[in-house]
């Protein structure tokens, strides 16, 4: 077999072929421009770049953002003023938010939400309004922009927000409160959870009929915050209604599930999603990659390299990532993101490109031990 | 015998997880005049620690231990006002934090929950928490342990500063230091010197019950 592009490599492995490699690519958002990136690039590291395919609007809702004394020191108060009512958020936002990538700071952190939206059972009625006000509309020159620069560089994936429980789970409510509220105020609970998975269709179409090559929902799964009831019950029709929308088209759907998926990986296993993104194996999963492959026998697992394994230095990284690939061999459906956490350093980069660029599929325990031993 | 019924009442709401019942309840069995430290230890705690040996053994969700709590919550604000001077006996004191800089809450008020249950003293001194402040609350409420959250490979570093913090104020004899969050790790607990890494929330109470003992 030739050399594959990064862009071929990747998506022959989306599609549960055996590439030429394992793939190895960065996140787009986390990808410091330097010598180190340079050289990783050269040397085996793709781009993963999520774009959005939709612009959203509010027509009836006016949002008022305020700062300073009057809104609490260090956080923005957010107002979404609709006919009905008003509610409110506060964000915490460091240093950076707005002038790097994608609403990160410079250390590469979103603005924390440290008030929600959704406090009482009133809050519910005003939120449904403004998801049912919502406009989606289709707008792929950011997907076609980056497909452009890109090339065969890595590939571009249409972004999907948060699923519909799960959006109101981390985001609008708050995972404990949230338990509270569908345990006191479940048909508000449910009534709203139905609206958002009605209003998402557009979106699943948008991104669906969208040039890019797959479609991710950015989940967030932890299979300790979200119990097998409430994934059976919300999470799964919401991924099969997508996954049927997205396939129809031809398209991949990815999810990324970035958290601890032990209790929850026979349901996984059941789910149509073609690729799970962000897995994290232990320390800081709780489900070991080889179980996973082995019993999603029909995905493609993109393993997200753990920062915990950064925090022990550059002889840690190097063994964990040995570790790894003596786990799955012969390392097929398998792929390997730098971070899905946080940026990584140039040592760092340049260690696992050094050994992913030698990783030729299909893996042998010869073959690791001969990567191993050319690290000297 | 009158006393038990009034204390079952109290358990089987906080793991019925009633809202409304745990109440009722609370009021009866202060009418009925059951001692209020009792209500709380042997009918609400229990009812809690139930649950929670469940949640230990995979038998429940958190998001029942989280309900159960809150039941509780609702049963102490109507027993609270009769317990006033006097005082539940606690197994010890803990300082919990989440770290500068990281404003995860779920893990560290899951860890503070369940040690309540187990009766300690928790003061919870709340997410993004700086290193002064932590040390400032070790000095003046002398816990036997304190506790640090981070959920970020980002803000883990900061726990070694609170450690140093420690050691410069020379309180760092006077205190075990126990540190979780998913990215951390048995290695990064030892190197930046900390007591111990809890493996999860569970584990983690597990050993600060040990230590008290």
């Amino acid at each position: 077999m030739g050399e594959m592009t990064y862009r071929e490599r990747i998506l022959t492995t989306l599609h549960g072929k055996r590439a030429d490699k394992i793939p190895f690519f960065h996140t787009w958002r986390r990808l410091q421009t330097g010598l180190a990136e340079r050289k990783a690039r050269n040397r085996c590291m793709g781009v993963w770049w999520q774009r959005p395919c939709y612009v959203e609007s509010m027509p009836h809702v006016d949002i008022v953002e305020r700062m300073g004394p009057s809104s609490g020191l260090g956080t923005t108060l957010v107002e979404y003023r609709t006919p009905i009512g008003t509610v409110t958020e506060r964000l915490k936002k460091e240093p950076g938010v707005g002038k790097w990538k994608a609403q990160r700071s410079w250390r590469d952190v979103t603005p924390w939400t440290v008030e929600r939206r959704i406090k009482k059972p009133e809050d519910y009625d005003v939120v449904k309004f403004m998801v049912e006000d919502t406009v989606y509309e289709a707008d792929y020159f950011p997907i076609e922009q980056a497909e452009r620069w890109l090339g065969e560089d890595g590939v571009v994936i249409a972004h999907l927000p948060h699923s519909p429980m799960q959006m109101l789970m981390i985001d609008w409510v708050g995972t404990p409160t949230f338990y509270i509220h569908y345990a006191k105020y479940r048909d508000k609970v449910e009534e709203l959870y139905r609206v958002i998975e009605k209003k998402y269709e557009k979106i699943y179409k948008i991104a669906a009929e969208s040039p890019a090559d797959a479609v991710m929902f950015g989940d967030n799964l932890d299979g300790v915050l979200v119990n097998p009831v409430l994934f059976q019950r919300y999470f799964m029709p919401a991924y099969e209604k997508c996954a049927r929308i997205v396939h129809e088209k031809g398209k991949l759907l990815i999810s990324h599930f970035d958290g601890r998926l032990d209790g929850l990986k026979e349901l996984i296993a059941k789910c149509p999603q073609d690729v799970i993104e962000a897995f994290h194996p232990p320390p800081m999963g709780d489900l070991p990659l080889r179980e996973a492959l082995d019993l999603w026998k029909n995905k493609v697992i993109l393993v997200g390299f753990p920062g915990s394994v950064y925090a022990l230095g550059t002889e840690a990284v190097r063994k964990h990532i040995i570790d790894l690939l003596r786990s799955v061999i012969p390392g097929d459906r398998l792929g390997i993101e730098a971070s899905t956490e946080n940026l990584v350093s140039d040592e760092h980069l340049l260690v696992l490109s050094t050994i992913l660029e030698k990783s030729s599929l299909p893996l042998s325990k010869e073959k690791v031990d001969e990567i191993e031993r050319s690290l000297g | 015998m009158i006393e038990k019924k009034y204390l079952d009442a109290l358990r089987e709401n906080v793991f019925n997880f009633d809202f409304e019942g745990v109440k009722k309840a609370a009021e009866e069995a202060m009418k009925a005049g059951v001692h209020p430290v009792t209500a709380v230890t042997d009918g609400l705690a229990a009812g809690l620690k139930i649950v929670g040996e469940k949640f230990e053994d995979r038998e429940c969700f958190l998001s029942e231990l989280v309900l159960a709590a809150e039941v509780m919550k609702e049963g102490m604000s109507i027993i609270q006002p009769y317990i006033k001077g006097e005082e539940l006996k606690t197994k010890g004191r803990v300082v919990l934090a989440t770290v500068k800089g990281d404003n995860h809450d779920i893990g560290k008020s899951l860890v503070a929950t369940l040690l309540r249950i187990s009766g300690f003293e928790v003061i919870d001194l709340g997410i993004d928490v700086p290193t002064e402040t932590i040390v400032e609350a070790v000095k003046e409420r002398r816990p036997q342990i304190l506790g640090l959250s981070a959920l970020l490979t980002v803000t883990m570093p900061e726990m070694r500063e609170v450690i140093n913090g420690l050691k410069a104020a020379g309180l760092r004899e006077g205190v075990k230091v126990i540190v979780g969050g998913s990215p951390v790790t048995k290695e990064f607990a030892e190197k930046i010197g900390a007591d111990h890494r809890a493996a999860d929330a569970v584990e983690g109470v597990n050993k600060c019950i040990e230590w008290v003992r």
